[in-house]
């Protein structure tokens, strides 16, 4: 049968791997990587050049409407001394988004050659980790170690309940990065395998009529299209917006 | 080992350069992208609120100055009003002082005229009695046939005199008078009547 074909032909999560420094590392990942850091960079110094303080045009229209959606969302939740978060909320949702773009690039095969870098769990664990340390950082600052380590004790429940409150507090905290990472990885990968699926549609046959290319031709695109406009920029959105929170909830209690 | 190698779920050395290329993407936006951007936009803003400000300064001109003209067209309406008003009064004080002359000036020219025919009446009478004592002594002198003595009787021409003179009652008095004056006068009538036709 075609179908058992067509799962034996498909792969999850396979990179080219090579080593850097004793590391095993992805290198598609990294290339990829590169590339939307090129790709983020550029359209900073396109912004930054094009600046103006009169009329802005639409890229600087856009780039001041959603910087300034952040500013405002942290100058009500955090205050002024959570101005340092915006620029990582921006660079999050700018390379995040970049990154999930790329699946455009999709054939479906079984090395990208210019995957989704946030399909790799290594770019969302990592983007993860990067931001959740910050936090815990920011809840030592604002709350003093004493603080920072009796607010793991001592809430939600009464203080004689520690021991259960500390066992909500550290899975919650647990919790945290990885939900933060597995969301973004988990929809991007299952993005990529969809456009593997699409592709093993072309080897679908009717009666002799090669049924699997009309097919190919459809989904592809309508998937490509879906995945460009919603998942996207509702994955980049997210992560940003849930490591505001994050860093909200870490300061708001000082 | 095989387990890290084939499983998609666990990372591997590709994490530390992801953090590594997430930090530059970070840093890179937060020291070259955002300054700029963040400052043309504080900018632009400063510059919307200059001109409202400057819009809202010359609207505040325009209006004192608007409260100024309507002040002073006010105070001249005002003022216009006082002087018709003075020149009001003063017309009317005109008029009631010309009135009060020509009041004056008529009671003034009645009194006098008043005064003048008192005194024409007096000259009058008194010219009148005169002749009339002269008249009464010719009289006298023909009835009597003699001269009469005008300083002897002198009192009887007084006395004559005297009734022409005592007021309004002058044309009656002579019929009522005359008889009541005494005896001599009682003669005069009765001998003054055929003297007179003699005459």
């Amino acid at each position: 049968m075609t179908s058992v074909l067509l799962a034996a032909s498909i792969t999850v999560g396979s990179h080219p791997q090579g080593k850097l420094f004793g590391l095993t590392v992805n290198l598609d990942t990294l290339w990829a990587t590169g590339a939307a850091m090129l790709v983020v960079m550029v359209l900073g110094l396109v912004l930054r050049a094009r600046a103006t303080s009169g009329v802005p045009g639409k890229l600087q229209l856009v780039w001041e409407a959603g910087v300034g959606a952040v500013q405002k969302q942290v100058e009500t939740s955090i205050g002024p001394r959570g101005a340092a978060i915006v620029p990582l909320a921006v660079a999050l949702f700018l390379f995040i988004l970049v990154a999930n773009w790329f699946e455009v690039f999709g054939l479906g095969a079984k090395y990208e050659f210019l995957p989704a870098p946030t399909g790799d769990i290594n770019l969302p664990l990592g983007m993860a980790l990067f931001v959740i340390v910050l936090v815990h950082g920011a809840s030592i600052k604002s709350r003093g170690p004493i603080g920072y380590v009796s607010h793991y004790l001592f809430q939600p429940f009464p203080k004689f309940l520690f021991p259960l409150n500390l066992f909500i507090n550290v899975v919650e905290e647990v919790a945290r990065p990885l939900t933060l990472a597995l969301r973004l990885f988990g929809n991007l990968l299952s993005g990529g395998l969809m456009l593997a699926l699409i592709a093993a549609l072309a080897v679908w046959h009717i009666a002799g009529l090669p049924v699997g290319y009309l097919a190919v031709v459809l989904f592809d695109p309508a998937w490509k299209l879906f995945d460009v406009l919603l998942i996207g920029p509702i994955q980049a959105f997210i992560f940003s917006l849930l490591t505001l929170i994050y860093f909200d909830v870490a300061m708001q209690h000082a | 080992m095989i387990l890290a190698t084939s499983n998609f779920l666990v990372p591997n050395g590709t994490i530390v350069v992801e953090v590594i290329a997430f930090l530059i993407v970070v840093a890179f936006v937060a020291k070259v992208v955002l300054p700029p951007l963040n400052q043309m936009a504080e900018k632009r803003q400063a510059e919307i609120a200059e001109s409202l400000g400057a819009a809202e300064a010359a609207r505040a001109e325009a209006d004192r100055a608007r409260g100024e003209r309507e002040r002073t067209v006010e105070e001249a309406r005002a003022e216009a009003r006082q002087i018709v008003a003075q020149a009001n009064r003063t017309a009317e004080q005109v008029v009631a002082d010309a009135r009060a002359r020509a009041e004056e000036e008529r009671s003034r020219l009645v009194a006098s005229a008043g005064e003048e025919l008192a005194l024409a009446r007096r000259r009058a009478v008194e010219e009148v009695s005169a002749e009339v004592a002269a008249l009464v002594l010719a009289v006298a002198r023909q009835v009597v046939g003699r001269e009469v003595d005008a300083a002897a009787h002198r009192d009887l021409i007084d006395e004559a005199v005297e009734v022409l003179r005592s007021g309004d009652a002058m044309s009656r008095r002579p019929a009522a008078g005359v008889p009541a004056a005494g005896v001599p006068a009682a003669g005069v009538p009765a001998a003054g009547a055929p003297s007179a036709s003699q005459e």
